[in-house]
């Protein structure tokens, strides 16, 4: 089984702990007496986090684990507050005495740190990254985050289901529309409706052009990465064409707003522009797959193992280009489109490099059998009381959403990011290689840092 | 080489007459009020991640910001500007302050985006501080285009 989610959610009569896997879900419910509940660290390496950040935010003690540090609760934070608890109603706390943070570090002989972050060079997202180092190769590697931690599920809770779209559209920028559609098919099932059929079409191609824009951007910075100039060149321009075609059919160039229960597509020029766009990127492809200083670079590089992928549950890109099949668009409704699934072979950049264009094409297709002129529409009835949960395909990956309604509000919001989960196994392909070659594995991944700090 | 890419490029790329002239305004103030060179130092709060994606925007050969004298660079201390995005989390607080206090005078802050104006769509919860680093210049929207990014720094260089 591979595990998806462990969240928390308190209820009346203690902390209830929700395991989501792939074939099924347990519940544990911990008194408040004792909060308290055996570790799954040692089977799911990439529960180590998802731990750490229900200690942290609810108090709950993990038997046994081997990791019990503060994940969300840095530096200045104070240590005694449990703010996802329903006691806890403040909306501003104190800065507290500086508490150093215990890095992971190998010690040696010649063994130094260094530490990179949170603000990095580039215009990216703040994160920490602290190398143990042995001259130019990577000893070890540890990845800190959630210096975004905005609070977002404890800002959703107690509003209205409505209201909360446009926050959940703005968690992780350029996976929007995976998080619009995720919602909106949570709330299709709270008021006991479905999406029609055509509307999904019209969802699942906005969804791709946000694939599309993602990957493009990605191609040009990966390239850039190993000092290739004149791929961003063309990469930054095509996925600026998209970006301006999405902005005409949506309205906003992210797709903010876009997932709504009514929507038109102009088919006409969407497919036009993937015609020119087919093209561009068939010229794109044959250029840079023969120019052999970048494979150099890409090959060998970067390698996430089959192994690791599957004992850390990676999802998306990262999960498939290194042969691992999930995909949660693996299902019939896409296949009748033209679904295919896209994999690699060793999960190095390379592999990484070219799903990306695989997956462009793909897109396409898929999109230009999307197309539909059919105007049927969503009602959204009154949310009914209960646990909803959906899965979309995001450009990075699998986007897990849950949303639990109480008195017609919001009692609890969780989202897992799909790097929330590859994040943690980013390590296990730095082992191999120099710490130049560090901002190169990190863009083949291009993991959301908003995502997974929410 | 250089001819083949031009055409390349030169037959696709769409004119914005409107940015072609902000720009070369923009150009002759850079020239005219930072000797020719605008260093600028972006810093994330606490954003979506949209207000990244569109500063990353201005380099592609559609904005070209490089051309005006304008650039992003890797160390505060190189930089005469910081770009703020984001609601100023918690966890952010003091490194974005670190940073600010890095920047060598005189140094002016460009806030992008909503998010560091009034938190946007945003509220305020625990994890959120808000910014308290005086701002000189607000260029607004959820995120601001590549081309309201342009013009706000047009107006910036009028108001210094
Ligand atoms: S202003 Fe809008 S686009 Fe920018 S970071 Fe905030 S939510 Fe994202």
């Amino acid at each position: 089984m591979r595990l998806i989610a462990r969240f928390a959610q308190e209820l009346q009569n203690g902390i209830e702990i929700v395991d989501v896997y792939d074939k099924e879900v347990q519940k544990s419910l911990l008194s408040f007496e004792s909060l308290k509940i055996e570790t799954l660290t040692k089977k799911y390496p990439s529960a180590i986090w998802m731990e750490r950040k229900i200690n942290d935010e609810f108090g709950v003690e993990f038997i046994d684990s081997f990791d019990t540090r503060p994940l969300i609760k840095h530096e200045h934070f104070p240590s005694d507050i449990y703010p996802l608890r329903k006691d806890f109603n403040a909306t501003e706390i104190n800065f507290t005495e500086y508490k150093p943070y215990d890095y992971e570090a190998i010690g040696g002989d010649g063994v130094f740190q260094v530490a990179v972050g949170p603000i990095h060079a580039g215009i990216i997202e703040p994160g920490h990254f602290q190398f143990s180092q042995a001259g130019e190769e990577i000893l070890h590697l540890e990845i800190r985050h959630f210096y975004k931690y905005r609070a977002i599920e404890k800002m959703c809770e107690g509003k209205e289901p409505m209201n909360i779209k446009k926050i959940v559209e703005r968690i992780s920028g350029n996976e929007s529309v995976a998080y619009q559609i995720a919602y909106v098919e949570i709330l299709a099932q709270a008021s006991n409706t479905e999406i029609p059929k055509s509307l999904k079409q019209k969802y699942s191609t906005l969804l791709e052009v946000e694939r599309i824009i993602h990957h493009l951007t990605d191609i040009g910075f990966i390239a850039n990465d190993v000092g290739f100039a004149p791929a961003l060149a063309l990469g930054s321009k095509l996925s600026e064409e998209a970006r301006r075609v999405f902005a005409k059919i949506t309205g906003h160039r992210f797709g903010f707003g876009a997932i709504k229960e009514e929507i038109t597509i102009d088919f006409g020029s969407l497919i036009e522009f993937l015609n020119y766009l087919e093209k561009e990127l068939e010229f794109f492809r044959d250029w840079i797959y023969d120019i052999p200083s970048v494979w150099d670079r890409f090959d060998t590089t970067g390698k996430l193992s089959v192994e690791k992928a599957i004992k850390y549950g990676v999802v998306g890109v990262g999960a498939r280009a290194s042969g691992v099949k999930v995909d949660a668009r693996d299902n019939d409704f896409y296949k009748n489109f033209g679904y295919q699934m896209q994999l690699g072979k060793k999960g190095e950049v390379s592999d990484r490099f070219k799903l990306r264009f695989n997956e462009i094409f793909n897109s396409i297709e898929m999109i230009k059998n999307f197309e539909t002129y059919d105007n049927e529409g969503l009602e959204f009835g009154n949310f009914k009381d209960g646990e909803y949960s959906a899965f979309t395909e995001s450009s990075i990956g699998e986007l897990f959403m849950y949303l639990k309604i109480e008195n017609g509000l919001v009692d609890r919001f969780f989202v897992r990011d799909p790097s929330f989960i590859n994040w943690q196994a980013f390590h296990t392909t730095i082992y191999k290689d120099i710490i130049a070659d560090f901002p190169l594995i990190n863009k083949s991944f291009d993991l959301s840092y908003a995502g997974s700090d929410l | 080489m250089y001819r083949y890419w031009k055409k390349r490029f030169a037959t696709t790329l769409e004119q914005d007459e409107e940015l072609e002239a902000i720009k070369k305004e923009l150009k002759k103030l850079v020239k005219k009020k930072f000797g020719g060179s605008l260093a600028i130092r972006m810093v994330d709060s606490g954003s979506c991640n949209a207000c990244e994606a569109e500063c990353n925007a201005l380099s592609n050969p559609y904005y070209n910001l490089e051309e005006l004298g304008i650039h992003f660079v890797a160390s505060p201390r190189h930089a005469d500007v910081m770009f703020l995005s984001g609601v100023m989390t918690f966890n952010m607080y003091h490194h974005a302050i670190d940073c600010y206090n890095q920047i060598p005078s005189p140094k002016w802050v460009i806030a992008i985006g909503d998010c560091v104006k009034d938190l946007g769509v945003f509220e305020k919860t625990y994890a959120i501080k808000g910014n308290s680093i005086e701002v000189t210049h607000y260029i607004i929207n959820c995120p601001p285009s590549p081309k309201d990014i342009i013009y706000g720094l047009l107006k910036f260089a009028k108001k210094v």
